[in-house]
């Protein structure tokens, strides 16, 4: 059975983005323990860990079709939005051949892919697409194969080139980001597009993640979860457009926060690419309203421990800071206090009407 | 948005020769520069006159040193004199940030790496911001908040530095509640 795509929902304007009752409830939900602090938190990218969002590498959902689509409003608006240092061609095809063995191999009712020799053969039936082209010949897609495909995914992605014990963002489709600008970062090393991150160097939280990514192994990808709140269901929250989306932050009361207020996840992973060497990094964005996270009792429990107890650095770097108390009194108000299971899962199957 | 330190800034050095070189390149974007080399060793100078020669390129003191009217001039020529340059050049700069990088970036388009090139920041510490909204680039800038040249917004002078635009970045400061806009400071001069 495939997915029923929601052809018509938007991230702008309307904002007429919901989830479903089962994507509730496959939401990767970050928080597995009652406090938040940064930490290493990668893990190997495979099944279990507790949301089917993890089932495959690169998880499509009920909202592909919508997100393929407001990628394109934002490119339209913004190429650059997607670039490509030049000598990371090599990376670029990895990432074509990733994706598309990916998403064909795992959704075989929405994607083909057939390859005889260099002649390949692309069928995606979501956007109505069927392309044959060569391999390794770029001039025989409309546009570079990195952004010919990661127009066909959801979530952002960025190559990182290994060279000099380090590694350099040399390239990326960055159209859904929380606050940080692809134009600005590109060609920064590690630690230079991480500067902006309070608390989190001073802990030793890059060296430590740097190490372990330069030793990161074709075959076997790992993951981590990271999170932020946005309000309405946006997706490109970018510094670039922060003229136009700030002043929605704003817009929050006690009234209106419960379906405002989204929590923005980023499903992380890491693939190490086999001929480039470089690593593909997704970030897919997961948006899920405060009023969806209270119908899961556990969530709107776990949700009101960690925001109350997150450090104001924090508050203000994730940029919380017009409405965090407002949640913490809503969600105090669910919680009674009583222990919650480790992890992340829902810890109940359906949801109340 | 405030920033405590600048992870993305680099930490400068004062210039030594780097004697596994052939030949060494100094720029510097004014006349007054700090080099010392052993001296046994030949170093070419190339640098900028300073504003009061309103044009003219001064005579230079010896066969190894060379004016030029502006930054802009001396990096033009910086670039053709790369592309006929062979393994063993050593580049050295000396001068603004801004000015760091701009050399930096064409030495690393002619093919030069991170090991060739040493950079010692001198003169005014004024930035250059870039607009992550419009793009424009903001010159000379000394204060925390700054009046964007192209798009008007007032941008707060975040503490994240792109060598590869040679620019930090300039974040509109009201973007939430136009008008809460506090007063610029005097921090970079």
């Amino acid at each position: 059975m495939g997915i029923q795509f929601k052809t018509d929902e938007t991230f702008r304007d309307d904002f007429s983005y919901r989830n479903s009752d089962a994507a509730i409830l496959r939401f990767p939900f970050p928080f597995g323990e009652d406090k938040y602090m940064y930490s290493v938190n990668i893990e190997p990218h495979g099944k279990a860990g507790g949301s089917p969002a993890f089932d495959h590498a690169f998880d499509v959902d009920e909202h592909y079709v919508a997100e393929c689509r407001e990628r394109a409003i934002v490119l339209d608006h913004d190429p650059k939005r997607c670039q490509v240092l030049p000598h990371m061609m090599p990376a670029e095809w990895d990432t074509l051949e990733l994706l598309m063995e990916s998403l064909s191999t795992d959704y075989p009712e929405h994607f083909s892919l057939t390859r005889d020799g260099t002649a390949w053969h692309w069928i995606n039936r979501p956007l109505g697409l069927d392309r044959r082209f060569v391999f390794g010949d770029a001039s025989t897609l409309p546009c570079g194969p990195f952004e010919y495909i990661t127009r066909q995914a959801q979530g952002d992605f960025t190559l990182q080139d290994q060279r000099d014990d380090n590694l350099y963002v040399d390239g990326g489709m960055v159209t859904t980001q929380a606050d940080w600008s692809l134009e600005f970062d590109i060609g920064m090393s590690f630690h230079e597009w991480h500067g902006p991150v309070p608390l989190a160097h001073e802990i030793g939280v890059f060296d430590r993640a740097l190490q372990y990514l330069l030793r990161l192994q074709y075959g076997h990808p790992v993951r981590r979860l990271n999170w932020t709140m946005t309000i309405n269901p946006r997706l490109d929250t970018s510094p670039e457009n922060y003229p136009d989306w700030g002043p929605d932050r704003t817009t929050v009361t006690a009234e209106n926060i419960a379906g405002k207020l989204h929590l923005r996840v980023e499903l992380q992973t890491l693939f190490r690419l086999p001929r480039s060497n470089a690593i593909l990094f997704g970030i897919r964005c997961y948006l899920i309203s405060l009023q969806d996270i209270e119908r899961v009792e556990k969530w709107r429990k776990r949700l009101h421990r960690v925001l109350a107890t997150l450090p104001p650095e924090l508050v203000e770097y994730k940029g919380l800071t017009r409405f965090h108390h407002m949640a913490v009194s809503r969600l105090a108000a669910m919680d009674d206090g009583a222990p919650l299971s480790l992890g992340i899962q829902p810890d109940q199957a359906r949801l109340p009407a | 948005m405030s920033d405590q330190s600048i992870k993305s800034r680099p930490v400068y050095q004062s210039l030594a020769m780097d004697l596994s070189g052939l030949r060494h390149l100094l720029v510097s974007d004014s006349p007054a520069y700090r080099f010392e080399a052993p001296p046994d060793r030949e170093v070419e100078v190339w640098f900028v006159a300073a504003p009061d020669q309103e044009g003219r390129i001064p005579p230079s003191g010896t066969v190894r040193e060379r004016g030029f009217r502006s930054p802009r001039h001396l990096i033009d020529r910086l670039d053709h004199r790369l592309a006929q340059e062979r393994m063993g050049l050593r580049l050295y700069v000396s001068g603004t940030e801004g000015f760091l990088w701009d050399v930096f970036n064409t030495a690393q388009r002619a093919g030069m790496t991170r090991q060739e090139i040493f950079q010692c920041q001198s003169g005014t510490q004024a930035r250059r911001v870039a607009c992550v909204h419009c793009r424009t680039f903001n010159h000379g800038v000394t204060t925390t908040i700054v009046r964007c040249d192209g798009c008007g917004a007032n941008l707060f002078v975040r503490d994240h530095f792109s060598r590869r635009l040679s620019a930090f970045m300039g974040v509109k400061i009201d973007a939430e509640v136009a008008g809460e806009v506090p007063p610029a400071e005097q921090a970079y001069s």
